[in-house]
């Protein structure tokens, strides 16, 4: 069993820190509530260009990447505070948290030179090609084919559930390109895919509380060139495993419904005994939540595998996320004014907490992971 | 077959790395407890005796006054470098008031006046209600009742923290000064001695202030810090015992912790008992000692882990015993002497409740531009 243990960041993480803050403070002055709640679907171009020039995205790539070589703690206070001011990261976070690095990993010297440095400018925006329709958590069953031409490779197939296709400019799609083997998980490949490409179809879907978040993404005989490759062929398992590792280690897991956490503690008097005992509990879940997400992020920095502590703390983190509608709704219910900061945020909240335990790995998912750890599997 | 602590993974292997301080005492912390405390030294306390031989090999180790200076017999470790202890005391379930007199020797250290020999107990603040102070300020005597004093009947001292008018003041007495200190017997759910104790005109043989300027209630502060952590042990004990139980146990004809029911039950366990770990560990980094001084979030911190703590040995509890079936609910079995003692320690030194209030009460005073900054320098400005 894997354990986690506490890293605080030091001196110049604390001043890093504070920059951070003093930039949104600005930026975000008379950012309403509601707008701070939805960061999930808040891409904005320009906010994630100015992150680029502050030298805030593609933290700790080299800088033949257009990185710029700071610790992973660095890059964690930094995401921190973007999460906790409810700032619109929705452009470009994906590229910056796992697609950069995919590339930067397993493509160094051909496709990352040529796309990374974009990322890091708060340019390029990529989105994730995963889940199908008969493909959730099963995810060796993609029916996605890749064929072999001449020169590069055909793909055949769709994607779906897929958040922010309809704004990126690239996806890394999985997808079969040999036989499953034994163990399932071989024959599998990924590729770098740009949306632009003839052939390719983005669908929007909506979601339960109106929004056009995720997508279906058809492939209709779209071709790729060799390079596009991501990786060596038929080691598309592995190499999903250590994204998802990523996907699962950062703050956004615990740190998506601050808003409402915020908004109870404006609606609550200090006279109600009830209040100051479910916020105050939330306060101990926020703080030693912030403390195992560090410690995953010290997991990082020293070049450990992040998976099961990442498993464990997203797990933690949903289900205090999910809390937090019905927190709100025992304390205020019908109270809250409507057309309040409060009302609007809950509902949001309400409506998107679903998600919270399905995205990047359901809950059962993770308690598998964890039950093998343990040496239950 | 049963899984016992004693055939359960070693603690060290899941316990703080850090300090070659740390280190030392994490391994003779194991020596000492894993080799010594078993069942059957816990049914001879459950009958009323005093583990006396392995109170001498704890004070021998240096652990009763690990915290004191070096001229009081101390080692001055701080609370991080004890956190093997302390994790220990959870995880065999030592039955000594061992957390009790590390918090005592430290305090006398700190306000110096050298610690006494013998175990000493703690009168916490919110136990010290029906107490009072009379007599001169230099041979002062206390009055009144204490209720759920651990380990009283067996302990030589009680260090007392009083509440208003006499705030701020500890004093450390002699239990065994004959009629004005009387003892009876009482339990808590785990059959901890838990004594309701009667002073009568009793002599105080020091009076000092609190030397933490940063804990207004020393005692319940640093006796939920030792709480947390023995909460943190006793929750990696039940997990250990429940993954061991779960590999062996056949139904079905495969082992039941094949079933995709248990183990996530066993992975909402790892999840709390990884919570607690953390919360704990944090708390006794930032905890005030000698060697660390007064730890600016330390209130926070504690509050915290007590909270956290408290809270993830009501969710484990339950899951430990449903995986164990029957055989789990019986007096033979050791799996209640953790489980019933997380059900005592988290209401110990405040229940998760009432440093829930507390929290609560500082988030909203500092409103929704004091909470995230709370969160990430560990405490409320002004509260």
């Amino acid at each position: 069993m894997t354990r986690i243990d506490p890293c605080i960041p030091d001196a110049g993480c604390e001043s890093l820190r504070l920059q951070v803050r003093e930039f949104l403070a600005e930026t975000l002055r008379g950012y309403p509530a509601l707008a701070r709640a939805r960061q999930w679907s808040a891409a904005d171009p320009a906010f994630s260009r100015r992150l680029g020039e502050r030298g805030w995205i593609g933290m700790t790539w080299p800088r033949r990447y257009g990185g710029h070589e700071r610790s992973q703690l660095e890059r964690y206070v930094v995401l921190e505070e973007l999460l906790a001011a409810g700032a619109p990261v929705a452009a470009h976070w994906t590229a910056d948290r796992q697609s950069g690095p995919m590339l930067i990993r397993c493509a160094p010297d051909t496709l990352a030179p040529k796309i990374v440095p974009g990322i890091a400018r708060g340019e390029v925006y990529f989105c994730i090609g995963l889940s199908e329709s008969d493909t959730g958590s099963d995810l060796a069953s993609v029916r996605t084919r890749a064929t072999r031409i001449d020169g590069g490779w055909v793909l055949e197939g769709a994607k779906l559930w897929t958040t922010g296709a309809h704004r990126a400019h690239y996806m890394i799609a999985l997808a079969r390109t040999g036989p499953q083997g034994e163990s399932r998980h071989a024959g599998l490949s990924q590729f770098l895919v740009d949306l632009d490409t003839p052939g390719v179809t983005v669908r929007p879907i909506r979601n339960q509380a109106g929004e056009h978040d995720f997508n279906e993404v058809a492939f209709d005989g779209v071709e790729v060139p060799d390079e596009c490759l991501v990786g060596s062929p038929g080691e598309g398992w592995a190499q999903v495993s250590a994204e998802l590792g990523f996907e699962r280690s950062g703050p956004e897991r615990y740190l998506s419904g601050m808003q409402l956490m915020l908004e109870m503690i404006d609606s609550a008097s200090a006279q109600d005994a009830r209040a100051r005992v479910a916020l105050g509990r939330l306060v101990a879940h926020y703080a030693t939540l912030r403390q195992m997400s560090l410690g995953v992020a010290g997991l990082l920095a020293r070049g450990e595998e992040p998976g099961l502590s990442a498993a464990i703390v997203k797990d933690l983190g949903a289900t205090l996320e999910q809390s937090l509608p019905d927190v709100a709704h025992d304390l205020f219910g019908r109270s809250m004014p409507a057309g309040s900061a409060l009302a609007e945020v809950a509902d949001y909240i309400t409506r998107a907490a679903p998600s919270f335990s399905l995205r990047g790995g359901t809950r059962e998912i993770l308690r598998n992971i964890v039950a093998r750890g343990l040496g239950l599997r | 077959m049963t899984t016992s602590p004693g055939t359960a993974p070693a603690p060290g292997a899941q316990a703080d790395s850090g300090s070659t301080v740390t280190s030392m005492i994490e391994s003779s912390a194991e020596r000492l407890f894993g080799g010594n405390v078993d069942a059957a030294m816990h049914a001879a306390v459950a009958g009323g005796e005093w583990p006396a031989r392995l109170w001498t090999l704890a004070v021998d180790s240096g652990f009763a006054c690990a915290l004191a200076r070096d001229e009081h017999g101390g080692t001055g470790a701080n609370w991080a470098d004890a956190w093997p202890i302390l994790r220990a005391l959870g995880y065999w379930q030592v039955p000594l008031p061992l957390a009790e007199t590390m918090i005592a020797t430290m305090l006398l250290s700190m306000a110096g006046v050298a610690p006494p020999e013998g175990a000493i107990t703690l009168v916490e603040e919110a136990g010290a209600g029906g107490l009072a102070l009379d007599g001169p300020a230099q041979q002062p005597a206390l009055r009144g009742r204490a209720s759920r004093v651990s380990w009283a009947r067996h302990c030589r001292w009680a260090l007392v923290s009083m509440r208003a008018p006499h705030a701020g003041t500890l004093l450390l007495v002699d239990l065994q000064q004959g009629g004005s200190v009387r003892t009876a017997a009482g339990a808590n759910l785990a059959d901890e001695p838990s004594d309701e104790v009667a002073f009568d005109g009793a002599r105080c043989s020091a009076r000092v202030d609190n030397p933490l300027p940063g804990l207004d209630e020393p005692l319940r502060h640093l006796g939920a810090l030792t709480r947390s952590a023995m909460i943190a042990g006793a929750l990696d004990s039940t997990l250990a015992q429940s993954v061991g139980y779960a590999n062996q146990r056949i139904q079905f004809g495969r082992p039941i912790g094949r079933f995709q029911a248990i183990q996530h039950a066993l992975a909402v366990l790892a999840a709390e008992a990884a919570a607690a770990r953390m919360a704990a560990i944090v708390a006794a980094g930032s905890a005030p000692s000698i060697a660390t001084g007064d730890g600016a979030s330390a209130a926070f911190d504690i509050a915290v882990a007590k909270l956290r703590c408290s809270e993830a040995a009501t969710r484990a509890a339950p899951i430990a015993h449903q995986v164990h079936g029957a055989i789990g609910f019986t007096r033979e079995h050791p799996l209640h002497r953790a489980t019933c003692r997380l059900w005592a320690w988290r209401a110990e030194y405040g229940s998760d409740t009432q440093w829930a209030e507390r929290l609560g009460s500082a988030a909203i005073s500092a409103g929704p531009e004091g909470f995230w900054p709370a969160v990430t320098q560990r405490g409320f400005d002004g509260a």
